[in-house]
């Protein structure tokens, strides 16, 4: 459960929301709208005391105890050390006890094998973007907030990332995203920003009827057959 | 490759009493009647611990500090803890000779380091991650700043005053009897213990403070106790022994290229690398044949930079 009051900055305006337990969302937006700005203050790294995780206010909670309720996930992995291999990412990434059962699976899960004993810093940025998503799944914090995972990973790794959203190995999951037909076809709760203020919060089929997407992308998405199509 | 140092820092730490101006033989240093046996145990056996130490606790300082501003160029040395310590130190020497100089040495690392930790977090109100560039700038600016107040105190000294802060500031590991050495090695252990004692934390803090925080680390508070533990022991090796330069940077880096391994797990190899590097400088610092001893900080230079250099090169071909 998650709940943000009217949280306001120079970028964000008036932000007020909530999701009850387990229900996921999509936040899309134009770039610049403030969605990473949106999702760091969900998880306070933008300190704030507007947010309330299963209702407690999240900035008054030990910091310990707020890391079991939300995770973010940033859009490129940022890490210092070059001698971190992929094993120790991951034992690094659990906020309990180490699971060496469970990083073997999602390796397994993931194809990531043959990384497993290679520096994460010398990864592609698509195998860096799996990683961030493995590490998400060894921390199981109760929200999780992934920031364009999707980004650089090519389409059969995209199905396989939707797979995983689309499963129970993540509890609830919040997707910031530029692909629509990852958005129509998670089917989750849709957030629009634009320019720091909530343009739309509701269901997934009530922004892709077609009066929607044309007052939030005018004519550059169309949607055909249960398919969008972009026209450039 | 490991083994083979490890064994030859043993050799080094064992030869290293034996050789100097006067050259001692093994047979008198039990033989309390001989001038070898003062020499050995006054002079050449608190020296060479001292060394061991400093060059420990340097260079485990500069490791630290790296992890902790997530920039490999970052020493207490760049950041300015040494100019400041160096500044206060030549303070008290011209305007409060009756202090015991390690306490205003202490001072000044001290001071300086709290001045760069709430100018960075002044900076970077929003975020947990420090930036480190505008931490380096700000050290840069303190280091100017100091460079300046140093003229000051050079001019307002008298001549012999002058004299103690030119050779206090070349560095010199000379010492009598066992008191400093003694002090180091407590300085060394606490270090040792803090940091060990963080291990785990200073793995997150590896990856970056933002995820460290995500973890639910104390990231700033963690900081806060590592930044000042370690100024406090740079701050007090420097008291005794001058600033000597370019451990801290150079030795974690060489033994990261040596071992391969992630931060963390390097505590042991930078901290006794860094002794055997100080140790291995005064042994030929102490043995090139000239009037006096050259300083300290001149000999870490010279070896230091053209091996770094040759580590980056040869690191460069092979990527």
């Amino acid at each position: 459960m998650l709940e943000i009051n009217n949280y306001n900055s120079s970028i964000l305006h008036e932000i007020s929301f909530s999701l009850n337990e387990n229900e996921n969302l999509i936040i899309l937006g134009q770039n610049g709208a403030g969605k990473s700005t949106l999702a760091k203050v969900l998880s306070n790294l933008i300190e704030n005391d507007k947010v309330k995780l299963f209702n407690e206010n999240m900035n008054k909670l030990d910091d310990s105890k707020r890391a079991l309720y939300i995770n973010y996930i940033p859009p490129k992995l940022s890490i210092f050390d070059e001698y971190i291999t992929l094993r120790e990412f991951l034992e690094l990434s659990f906020v309990t006890k180490v699971d060496n059962e469970k990083i073997d699976e999602v390796i397994k899960l993931l194809n990531l094998k043959k990384l497993e004993d290679k520096y994460c810093k010398s990864f592609s940025s698509g195998e860096k973007q799996l990683l961030l998503l493995a590490s998400s799944i060894m921390h199981d914090a109760k929200i999780t907030i992934f920031d364009e995972l999707t980004a650089n990973l090519d389409i059969s790794r995209l199905k396989e990332v939707y797979e995983i959203f689309n499963s129970d190995l993540l509890k609830q999951k919040i997707v910031i995203t530029h692909n629509l037909d990852l958005a129509y076809a998670l089917k989750f709760k849709i957030l629009f920003l634009k320019d720091g203020i909530i343009e739309f919060f509701g269901s997934n089929d009530e922004f892709f009827e077609a009066v929607n997407l044309k007052r939030f992308y005018k004519d550059t998405i169309l949607k055909l057959d249960n398919h969008l199509v972009v026209n450039l | 490759m490991k083994i083979l140092l490890y064994i030859l820092s043993f050799f080094i730490l064992s030869i290293s009493p034996f050789l100097g101006e006067i050259t001692l033989h093994f047979s008198d240093i039990l033989n309390s009647d001989s001038t070898t046996y003062t020499i050995f145990w006054d002079l050449r056996v608190p020296r060479i611990i001292l060394a061991f130490f400093v060059g420990g606790i340097l260079a485990l300082g500069g490791l630290i500090f790296q992890i902790i501003f997530k920039n490999e160029l970052i020493t207490p040395y760049t950041l300015g803890i040494a100019s400041g310590t160096t500044l206060f130190t030549a303070i008290s020497i011209v305007f409060f000779p009756f202090l015991y100089i390690t306490i205003s040495s202490i001072f000044g690392s001290i001071i300086t380091v709290l001045i760069l930790y709430f100018i960075s977090k002044q900076i970077n109100k929003n975020s947990i991650a420090v930036s480190t560039n505008s931490i380096l700038l700000t050290g840069i600016a303190l280091s100017y700043f100091y460079a300046s107040a140093m003229m000051l105190v050079f001019y307002m000294s008298s001549l012999q005053e002058n004299y103690s802060i030119v050779r206090f500031t070349l560095g010199s590991l000379d010492t009598v009897g066992f008191t400093n050495s003694l002090i180091i090695v407590a300085v060394s252990v606490i270090l040792y213990f803090v940091i060990s004692y963080y291990r785990q934390s200073i793995r997150l803090l590896l990856i970056c403070n933002d995820t460290a925080f995500l973890k639910g680390l104390k990231v700033d508070k963690i900081n806060l106790v590592l930044l000042v533990v370690v100024s406090l022991s740079v701050g007090v090796s420097i008291s005794f022994v001058g600033p000597i330069g370019f451990i801290g940077l150079v030795v974690p880096h060489i033994i990261k290229l040596i071992y391969k391994k992630s931060a963390d797990k390097l505590i042991f190899p930078v901290f006794f690398f860094g002794g055997i590097f100080l140790v291995f400088s005064d042994l030929i610092a102490r043995n090139l044949n000239t009037d006096s001893t050259i300083p300290i900080g001149v000999v870490t230079a010279f070896i230091g930079a053209p091996f770094f250099i040759y580590l980056l090169i040869r690191r460069n071909k092979k990527a």
